[in-house]
């Protein structure tokens, strides 16, 4: 049969968590009435705290200045290099949608003017699908070549700083 | 924790989301100590803990904009240093993490020797010889049982931000901290039998 929870046995077990300060409310109580009556237990549980104050006041060795000098400076470099991560994210997402919008907007405008010019391909050139991407890659590639150039010219502006 | 340590603590992780080198800074002041003892008791060589240290850092800066804000952040930065540690003694020292003989859910407890060998328990140590052999003897558990009883006793992190940190169930937390105290005084009873620890509390 499996010992009472208020049993000695039981509370003898609790006493190393009960100095740790881990019993639930409950078992501390249980703990704390038992050991009114018990020296055997209150003697242990003196023992357990003994070694649980100790562990409390080891002394706490600190790291070297220049270590944590070390730190500091890495981990800013990095959180930096995050920062400008985030805000790429960010200028790459606008960027497309605004490359969406500009090619959707402008292409009315594109076959607007182009009109007359078509015709030359034969009277019957109509291929408006074939059209619209060759359009699409035309003003996408044209952003390409300016994000690069411009991100060249920022790296070019960080190295000079 | 203060009310007001909080708030700062709070106020300064969240500088630090939105890019603040100011708010690192504080970070870094306020848990240096901290992290780098919880550092060297997990790995033991200092040089092996300031660069876990630094890691450490660069790794929060990584990984803030990640950090879930309803959290503590400190079961978090210790949960990062800790990985790291850990990852680092399987590369460099495999063997420190195997669980020693016993597992957590042994019934068999130091209290039980004692009491069935009747020997004397832990006599006569000064304060300061004291401090040197707990720290001699914390050496000697296994990882497991030295970060549970570094991260109570010298963090003085509650049981549930110990469950967050080594990202296991409470009931193992206790298990794992109950073990470790019974360890930590067989070994300290087996290296220093005479010694009686009740004389100097």
């Amino acid at each position: 049969m499996a010992p009472k929870l208020d049993s000695h046995e039981k509370i003898y077990e609790l006493l190393a968590l009960a100095a740790a300060g881990a019993l639930t409310p409950e078992e501390e109580l249980l703990v704390a009435r038992h050991r009114e009556t018990c020296k055997k237990c209150s003697a242990e549980m003196e023992r357990w705290r003994v070694l649980t104050g100790g562990l409390q006041r080891l002394p706490t060795p600190q790291p070297r200045a220049a270590v944590v000098e070390r730190a500091r400076a890495q981990a800013e470099a990095r959180l930096t290099e995050e920062i400008e991560h985030r805000w790429q994210r960010a200028v790459i997402i606008f960027l497309v949608l605004y490359a969406w919008i500009l090619t959707v907007v402008t292409w009315p405008i594109f076959r607007l003017i182009t009109a007359g010019l078509l015709t030359r391909f034969g009277p019957g050139f109509n291929h408006s699908w074939f059209l619209f991407a060759a359009f699409t890659i035309l003003v996408w590639a044209t952003g390409g070549v300016a994000a690069v150039l411009l991100g060249r010219h920022r790296q070019q502006g960080r190295r000079m700083a | 924790m203060t009310w007001e340590a909080s708030v700062g603590l709070e106020s300064e992780v969240a500088q630090l989301r939105r890019g603040d080198p100011n708010a690192l800074s504080a970070l870094l002041m306020r848990y240096q100590n901290r992290l780098y003892r919880y550092l060297l008791r997990m790995v033991h060589e200092q040089a092996e803990a300031e660069d876990l240290f630094q890691q450490t850092w660069v790794r929060v800066a990584e990984r803030i904009a990640q950090f879930d804000v309803r959290r503590n952040f400190e079961p978090w930065l210790f949960a990062l240093a800790r990985n790291l540690a850990i990852d680092h003694l399987r590369r460099v020292r495999p063997s420190s993490l195997d669980e020693p003989i016993g597992g957590a859910e042994s019934d068999i407890t130091v209290g039980d020797r004692l009491a069935s060998s009747h020997r004397p328990v832990l006599d006569g140590i000064l304060e300061r010889e004291r401090a040197g052999q707990l720290a001699s003897a914390l050496e000697t558990l296994s990882v497991s049982y030295r970060e549970v009883l570094t991260l109570r006793f010298e963090e003085e992190m509650k049981l549930e931000e110990i469950a967050e940190v080594l990202a296991i169930p409470l009931s193992t937390v206790k298990a794992r901290l109950r073990r470790a105290l019974e360890k930590m005084r067989e070994t300290l009873e087996s290296r220093y039998p005479d010694e009686d620890w009740k004389a100097l509390n």
